[in-house]
């Protein structure tokens, strides 16, 4: 069934499509700057000369050629989910180019160098943000099917040979995530002057691995992955864990992208958290970030930090419990206006909170937080008789030093998403989420709706708290600036950005969120104005996130519980209404 | 069962229940007792006080005077604590929970009748998970008892209306009510459907579970209801039989105008004697309700 | 008793200005039901137009000439006001008109954070805090006791005549009856004839005039300006609205008068000084909320069922 159709004729739909492949390879074979740019050369040949070495076409250009030599294959053979995947692959090219475009005309002095100046031409760029244009409107021409359904029960296999078929299926599949996180992490360097050229390239790679993914996501791939993965729950976690352990033996194992991938791993667990009393309960939270606070200064007060007025020194296993359990008192406290208080205004109590945590620590509250001068010092997390900032060898491999705090987040995560999804499909979290979907109904099922929100935000911010033990062993230090009203935005706009509801979502969103800066260090300076054009952007175009749950899906995306738009039914209201009024006059008359 | 229905001991009493909103007298002094095992329909043209009595008889609203008692226990004023204490609801409007799948919609009206604490919800034990297969075992009975068997995994937005209100039904069965208050199951459906709906309220009856139904159609309670109360402006003005209330000239007055051939009496008579200019009877009774 | 009659009179300044946002706060919340967090950007705006418009458009001559300055500059201040704000109703909140609350909330945040770092990145020099120049008559009056800045005094009576004036609007004129109309039910409203398009950019575009009149005067009392004053006035001025009960407009300014006065009485008398006179604010603002919603001049609201 075709649900869209695009501006184009479906005539129209295959030489467009051809047209546009055909030109998305034709660009990654162009040069794409005129000359060199201040920074040095744009990276993968930039300036390579029209078929002087094909096949020295490297990195983004390679990329870009993927995309277009699999649009020319499939603007001919027909497969299930055809326009989806076409249309990916078109926003991809688009975003490789636009990237492309915008970056060196900006570095390299205006249009001039995409397209033609100092007697050399190079319309590489321009020619590829053309392609993906044509092909996302000969895609979209073409019809958006619904995404195909594979049966988890394939080749007519049954009992064990169907179950080492899907095994092998989804070792596939995750071991490609790996892949795909560690190529991800990696590309274009570390940002700042080391890589001038790292935003770009990891921008252009993003939209590579979003064309992938979208490509694969409307062929119906990761939909089937999804779906067996369900069916063989304790495998899959076994094998992602397993993955996630092998990070870094990975091109990604160097100190700096671990010590990224467990600071990403701090902001995860804590936006699963927040995932919890957003996402399930439906509450919203925009002072979030003092629980980890809570946390953090806890447990830099209870690890024998020299700064610390308190002074004690207990294992971290124990200061971290301390810690967590001190942020869920915190936690039901803030969450006790939830009696009296719904909605936007919750969202504004939250907000108070957190601003009173932030000025209290900000002034160093009965000495405990440091105030100004934070408290500096704290001693690395030290279990089993190693220090948890050594490096590691393992299996062979030496290992950077930051790999353990990475194992230590990894399995805290992993436990962590054990939580939420217990919880999700347990009473407590239906009654959760039927209190999101409508509290009065919710008090008529007998659910006591004060209880169970009070304990949502107990438990969220139980595991924030957890988080701040480890975020402030691996800081050393503990200061009230890494708890401003900002990372609250920010974790709540991970968890929107994922998808409310899911944990990949939160997981994905911490992830862009936290990777995106370190990235994009050149343009630090515009970071927040991006952050904060980039919300309103998704609230317009994309408020369900980018992994959507199946029941917050329709919610967000703007549709009544009849499955109408909500404009539709309003507008339908209005009509009713109406109709009863001039009935009313006739009556009268 | 039946045995109970031959002594008809009180389930739910509410008397002189009275709701008054700022200076606005919702319920005055509404009294209404349901025998056990009986059907007791609650008619009453717009605003007269249905919705408003229904809220009050689940601690949605605190009554400003009155009380309710179930089984001689007086009721709190806590729709939570109402429901545990054994009284179910539907709504006018029908309020499910969209974007759970319809099983998830009966599992939360499983809600106080699971034993699972907090950490068992954190662990997944066997005695949780012996919890949940009953709750589902119990859940897919009530399903196929309302008829809605083999479509529990879809998403409760999605279901034709007819269905989202059996949905809503056993939602409430699910909480295990002695007593079930059902607002307007009819609203909406086609004859076919209306049938259905009555049927379904029969069968209910069969378990053992009275039944409080505020309707509209007045054809369908009086051939539903054991007893029938008419609400009119707040206030109980007959309560009786359907036989008994259908013939009551109050009822027909107040509820429907007035009776039919005096009405077209007096047209025809005033259209004799006034022209063009005379207003329906009818039309202004509406209006004044 | 000097010092307590002193920080009264600094209460009242800041009351003052806290009021002109609050009123904008109010009457947006009153109508689409938004907690706008960018009202407070559009006060920050107005004080940086007003501070442009003395930089690059007044010529030297006229900078000291009060009589000629202000008024410029009150002007300047409320158009790019009024402008910012109709841009963000229309491209960010009147698309997610019919959309979940939580949708245009998250956007308001996105437009706070956009606006603010736009006139940090490229209004001149904005990275710090920029001086504001003393446009108003430069002297200090003597209340007995009391000695108040001339340009605070003005404020004070600013804040109040103006929102005696918004408040005769909205009772009186028919734009204003279709904003009470449009604010307690929508559809109704449209039913009978009101266009809530132009009702809601109406909101808007009063609400931000004050802003903006409050950012220049504000500006020309502290003599000094920053990009980050905007954000945390507006949550001052937003907990004013609720304190005096949200789409209340008398409440808005009477609340906006107590939360000024506990900020330099807190700041004053209670543990913590000066460093704590948020948090009074914040804890007032809690208290409000779970005790007494509806506020001071509010309607409670009725469960629906």
């Amino acid at each position: 069934m075709t649900r869209l159709t695009g501006f184009l004729p479906p005539a129209l739909a295959r030489p467009f499509n051809a047209v546009g492949a055909a030109l998305l390879v034709i660009a990654a074979l162009l040069p794409w700057a005129t000359f060199l740019l201040n920074d040095g050369a744009f990276p993968d040949k930039a300036t390579l000369q029209f078929f002087d070495a094909p096949l020295a076409v490297t990195g983004f250009r390679w990329q870009l050629l993927l995309i277009g030599v699999a649009a020319l294959v499939l603007a001919f053979v027909r497969i299930p989910g055809q326009g989806r995947v076409l249309r990916a692959l078109g926003w991809g090219g688009l975003a490789i180019g636009v990237v492309g475009a915008i970056f060196i005309a900006s570095e390299g002095g205006g249009l001039g160098a995409i397209t033609a100046a100092d007697g050399t031409t190079a319309f590489g760029s321009i020619v590829a943000v053309l392609g993906g244009v044509a092909l996302v409107l000969g895609s979209t021409a073409l019809g958006i099917p619904d995404i195909p359904d594979w049966p988890t029960r394939f080749f007519g296999l049954s009992g064990w040979p169907l179950r080492l078929a899907a095994w092998v299926v989804l070792v596939v599949a995750f071991g490609g995530v790996l892949y795909l996180v560690s190529l991800t992490l990696t590309a274009g360097g570390i940002g700042g002057a080391a890589d001038p050229y790292a935003g770009p390239i990891f921008l252009a790679f993003l939209g590579f691995a979003g064309a992938l993914l979208g490509a694969l996501h409307g062929a119906g791939v990761t939909r089937w992955v999804s779906r067996l993965s369900e069916e063989h729950r304790g495998f899959s976690i076994l094998v992602l864990v397993a993955c996630a352990f092998a990070l870094p033996f990975t091109e990604a194992g160097s100190q700096y992208w671990m010590q990224v991938a467990a600071t990403i791993g701090v902001y995860a667990a804590t936006a699963i958290g927040l995932n919890i009393v957003v996402g399930l309960a439906g509450l919203l939270d925009l002072g979030y970030v003092a629980f980890l606070g809570i946390g953090a200064f806890v447990a830099a007060n209870l690890s024998g930090a020299g700064a610390s007025a308190l002074g004690w020194d207990l294992p971290f296993p124990v200061a971290a419990l301390i810690a967590a359990a001190v942020a869920g008192v915190f936690g039901a406290i803030v969450g006790s206006p939830t009696l009296r208080v719904r909605g936007d205004y919750l969202a504004i109590v939250t907000l108070a909170f957190g601003e009173i945590f932030y000025r209290s620590a900000q002034n160093d509250i009965g000495e405990l937080t440091g105030g100004a001068s934070a408290i500096p010092g704290i001693p690395p997390i030290s279990m089993f008789g190693t220090a948890f900032n050594e490096p590691l060898e393992l299996f062979g491999a030496e290992l950077p030093s930051g790999v353990l705090y990475y194992f230590l987040i990894v399995l805290v995560v992993a436990a962590i998403m054990a939580v939420f999804a217990n919880l999700k499909n347990s009473r407590m979290g239906r009654a959760w989420i039927a209190i999101r979907e409508d509290e009065d109904a919710a008090r008529a099922m007998g659910i006591r709706t004060g209880k169970a929100k009070i304990l949502a935000f107990l438990v969220g911010a139980t595991l924030a708290g957890l988080a701040g033990a480890i975020f402030v062993h691996k800081l050393g230090t503990a200061s009230y600036e890494s708890f401003q009203f900002l990372e609250s935005v920010t974790l709540l706009a991970a968890v929107i950005l994922g998808g409310m509801g899911t944990i990949p979502g939160a997981v994905l969103g911490a992830s862009l969120l936290f990777v995106l800066p370190e990235k994009l260090r050149e343009f630090d300076e515009y970071r927040l104005l991006v952050f904060g054009l980039a919300l309103i952007l998704i609230m317009r175009f994309r408020p369900q996130g980018l992994v959507p749950d199946r029941v917050r899906r329709a919610e967000l995306a703007g549709e009544t519980a009849m499955g109408k738009s909500i404009e539709e039914a309003e507008e339908q209201a209005v009509l009713e209404h109406e109709e009863a009024l001039s009935a009313q006059k006739e009556d009268r008359r | 069962m039946n045995a109970a229905r031959h002594s008809a001991e009180t389930v739910l009493e509410a008397s002189g229940v009275t709701m008054v909103f700022g200076g606005l007298t919702a319920l005055n002094d509404v009294s209404l007792s349901l025998p056990e095992g009986r059907i007791v329909g609650l008619i009453g043209p717009n605003g007269a006080g249905k919705t408003t009595f229904f809220n009050c008889l689940t601690g949605l609203y605190t009554p400003t005077r009155g009380a309710v008692r179930l089984r001689g226990k007086e009721l709190p004023h806590d729709p939570a604590k109402v429901t545990t204490a054994g009284i179910a609801r539907t709504f006018q409007n029908i309020r499910l929970f969209p974007n759970m799948s319809v099983l998830e919609n009966v599992l939360v009206g499983r809600h106080i009748r699971m034993r699972q604490g907090p950490l068992a919800s954190l662990f997944h034990g066997p005695g949780f998970r012996r919890d949940e297969r009953r709750a589902r075992e119990k859940s897919l009975e009530l399903l196929e008892f309302v008829g809605l068997r083999g479509v529990e995994d879809e998403v409760a937005r999605n279901l034709p209306y007819g269905d989202q209100r059996r949905l809503e039904i056993a939602r409430a069965l699910a909480t295990e009510p002695d007593v079930l208050l059902l607002d307007e199951p009819t609203a909406g459906m086609n004859p076919q459907e209306t049938e259905d709906a009555r049927q379904l309220i029969f069968r209910i009856r069969e378990t053992g579970i009275s039944v409080v139904v505020i309707e509209h159609d007045t054809k369908f309670i009086f051939s539903l209801c054991d007893t029938v109360s008419v609400l009119v402006q707040g206030e109980v003005l007959v309560e009786g039989s359907p036989d008994v209330v259908r013939e009551d000239p109050r009822v027909i007055e107040a509820y429907l105008g007035k009776p039919r051939e005096e009405v077209e009496a007096e047209v025809a008579e005033a259209a004799a004697h006034h022209g063009a200019d005379h207003q329906g009877p009818a039309a202004g009774r509406r209006d004044d309700a | 008793m000097t010092t307590l009659l002193q920080q009264i009179a600094n209460g009242l300044v800041q009351g003052a200005t806290i009021g002109l946002i609050a009123l904008g706060y109010t009457m947006v919340y009153g109508i689409i039901q938004l907690i706008n967090f960018a009202h407070g950007e559009v006060f920050m705006v107005g004080t940086f137009g007003a501070l442009a418009v003395y930089r690059w458009v007044l010529p030297e001559s006229v900078q000291d000439q009060w009589y000629v300055a202000l008024p410029l500059m009150l002007l300047g201040g409320i158009v790019v006001a009024v402008v910012v704000a109709v841009l963000m109703e229309r491209f960010a909140y009147r698309p997610l008109r019919n959309a979940p609350r939580l949708a245009p909330l998250i956007t308001a945040l996105g437009v706070s954070v956009a606006l603010q770092e736009v006139v940090r990145l490229w209004f001149p020099d904005a990275e710090a805090a920029q001086s504001f120049p003393r446009v108003f008559v430069d002297a200090q009056v003597d209340l007995g006791p009391v000695q108040i800045s001339a340009t605070g005094l003005l404020l004070i009576v600013v804040s109040v005549v103006l929102s005696v004036l918004l408040q005769t609007y909205v009772n009186r004129s028919r734009m204003g009856r279709a904003m009470r109309a449009t604010s307690q039910d929508r559809d109704t409203a449209r039913l009978m004839g009101v266009n809530p398009d132009r009702v809601i950019v109406l909101t808007f575009v009063l609400g931000a005039a004050l802003a903006g009149v409050a950012g220049v005067l504000y500006g020309a009392h502290l003599n000094s300006v920053d990009t980050n004053d905007g954000f945390q006035t507006g949550i001052f001025a937003f907990t004013a609205a609720v304190l005096g009960g949200i789409g209340s407009l008398r409440g808005a300014v009477i609340g906006a008068f107590i939360i000024g006065l506990i900020k330099t009485l807190g700041g004053q008398y209670l543990p913590g000084g000066t460093q704590y006179d948020y948090v009074w604010i914040f804890v007032v603002l809690i208290l409000v909320l779970v005790f007494r919603p509806q506020g001071l001049f509010g309607e409670a609201e009725r469960v629906r069922a």
